[in-house]
């Protein structure tokens, strides 16, 4: 376990670059964090870079493009930022430890803290929430430059003539906050959890708007988080109820039920966070889903099985992962022979890279 | 503006606390070498945090409408005050069922807490069962770090709870001055 200070103030999540070297931490302090890693056994971080934002609020979200070449960050200042390397050099050449990021584009809609953004697989879509009780659909016009529009009751105006992003949609099927989007690995499905203790699962109709799909109903109490499986047939769901759930996708001919097949009731507070990576328990296996919240513990399942039949076997139960403060954020690493570390963001202003090492 | 309660009950507080600041006034009585002695040892072995530490840490913030503290108004007593390990647990009754003023209440107790007891403890701030219209909605809100962080950077909102909690000191010793 390695713990990195950098932030000065409660660190909300971190993300982990899908294709360079690189880590991702978003803080109260306004500031997003990279370090860099190396490919060893254990990795070894340091610090690459300090973004700080023009956020003027926490910033409480960070997600990257599946490219990796952009990075997305969502503030309770109501905004969305888009920054990407400030040199035009070849993503591939580029040297991780080096990139300075600017700020392409500032997407201004949402009315309250905005709350948690997400890139879709393809790269194309970005969604964001807010406690404002909206999602929003934004697609991105790909390089060289953007050029943002915003829609207002006049129609679209032009923000900023550097960046370019336009809203496809705007989604009010949630009755409370909603507190975190997250994109389906290889369709354009996107599900949100709220507040109002609901998932939502939405896809594009090609004849018209985004709409809601499926309403899930179950958690007893705010949903904080959902992360999907990494073949895309389930995905769980952590709550305030202090459980973690998680639900498959039944195929039907009207369309896709999804349907809870396992609770599991470990933690002691509300779970914030939960991530399913591919994990290290071979090809049978549906991968390895953490989870952690207000009780500091982390737990790791390695998830078995086929269709509604899964078995889940804990594989790790670390308690005080943060030493006394709450852990806000668990990440698995996503590059290749790297699927056991684990990243954590904490109330203690920390960052920690975890390894999961069978016993 | 119209008050949510214009017309409060008045309760008597309780006996000021015999805590902290009263038992170095105990000390001062005693001959200097013995007074430093102790003093030392209070240093050394910090005194535990207990239900009777939390209420006075809380029992003193001012009510948002009315110039009384929390404890005049009944909306906090000791007995309301759980600890379990690391968790401390408020329980607090608003003066009227439909009382707009909760959330900010609850809120101030908790800004309170967060700044004066040590960070290994988590707390939980609910109303009464049944005291409120709109309880789950209440203590949803009060509970959620989020919406707490989120709150604590409107400056708007911090400007009302310091001036609720610039009473907060006094522990209960003081009974604050009704207007005129």
């Amino acid at each position: 376990m390695r713990s990195h200070v950098g932030h000065t103030d409660v660190v909300w999540q971190t993300a982990w670059n899908p294709t360079k070297p690189l880590l991702a931490s978003c803080s109260a302090d306004k500031t997003v964090q990279l370090y860099s890693y190396t490919f060893t056994s254990p990795p070894l971080f340091s610090v690459a870079t300090n973004i700080s934002t023009d956020h003027t609020r926490t910033v409480r979200s960070v997600a990257w493009a599946p490219s990796g070449k952009a990075l997305a960050t969502a503030s309770f200042d109501s905004n969305i930022s888009i920054w990407e390397p400030s040199r035009d050099e070849s993503w591939e050449d580029i040297d991780a430890e080096h990139i300075e990021w600017e700020c392409v584009g500032t997407l201004e809609g949402h009315e309250t803290e905005c709350k948690s953004v997400a890139y879709s697989s393809d790269g194309t879509l970005l969604a964001s929430c807010s406690r404002d009780k909206t999602v929003w659909i934004w697609e991105g016009v790909s390089t060289p430059k953007f050029i943002l529009f915003i829609p207002t009751s006049k129609g679209k105006i032009l923000v900023q003539p550097d960046a370019e992003f336009e809203c496809l949609g705007v989604l009010m099927h949630h009755t409370q906050d909603i507190k975190h989007v997250a994109w389906h690995p290889k369709e354009q499905i996107l599900a949100s959890a709220s507040y109002d203790d609901t998932i939502n699962l939405y896809v594009d109709d090609p004849d018209d708007d985004w709409y809601p799909v499926a309403k899930l109903i179950g958690h007893t109490s705010t949903v904080w988080c959902i992360s999907w499986s990494p073949c895309g047939n389930y995905f769980t769901s952590s709550s305030d109820d202090l459980t973690v759930r998680i639900w498959i996708r039944v195929k039907e001919t009207r369309g896709d039920r999804w349907d809870c097949i396992k609770i599991l009731k470990e933690h002691e507070r509300p779970i914030y966070s939960v991530t399913w990576g591919k994990g290290q328990s071979g090809k049978d296996s549906l991968g390895w889903i953490a989870s952690t919240g207000g009780d500091g513990k982390i737990i790791v399942w390695n998830i078995m099985g086929k269709g509604a039949d899964i078995e889940t076997i804990k594989l790790a139960s670390l308690e005080a992962s943060h030493g006394v403060s709450d852990t806000n954020s668990v990440s698995w690493c996503l590059h290749e022979g790297m699927e056991n570390i684990l990243a954590s963001a904490g109330d203690d202003h920390t960052v920690r890279i975890w390894e999961v090492i069978p016993v | 503006m119209q008050l949510d309660n214009a017309n409060p009950i008045v309760f008597q507080s309780a006996q000021e606390s015999f805590r902290l600041g009263n038992r170095d006034q105990f000390i001062l009585w005693e001959d200097e070498d013995k007074d430093y002695v102790l003093r030392d040892t209070m240093e050394d072995e910090p005194e535990p945090i207990d239900e009777q530490e939390v209420f006075d840490l809380i029992r003193s913030i001012s009510d948002p409408e009315h110039p009384l503290s929390l404890e005049q108004l009944a909306v906090i007593s000791a007995s309301q005050i759980k600890i379990l390990q690391n968790t401390v647990h408020v329980e607090f009754t608003p003066t009227v069922p439909h009382c707009g003023l909760s959330t900010l209440i609850g809120l101030s107790m908790r800004v309170r807490l967060l700044r004066s007891l040590p960070n290994r403890f988590k707390i939980d701030i609910k109303v009464k069962p049944g005291s409120h219209n709109s309880e789950n909605a209440v203590n949803k809100q009060l509970n959620d770090k989020e919406r707490v962080a989120a709150a604590l950077e409107n400056s708007a909102l911090i400007e009302v709870v310091e001036r609720c909690l610039s009473t907060a000191n006094r522990r209960g010793s003081v009974v604050i001055e009704s207007n005129e």
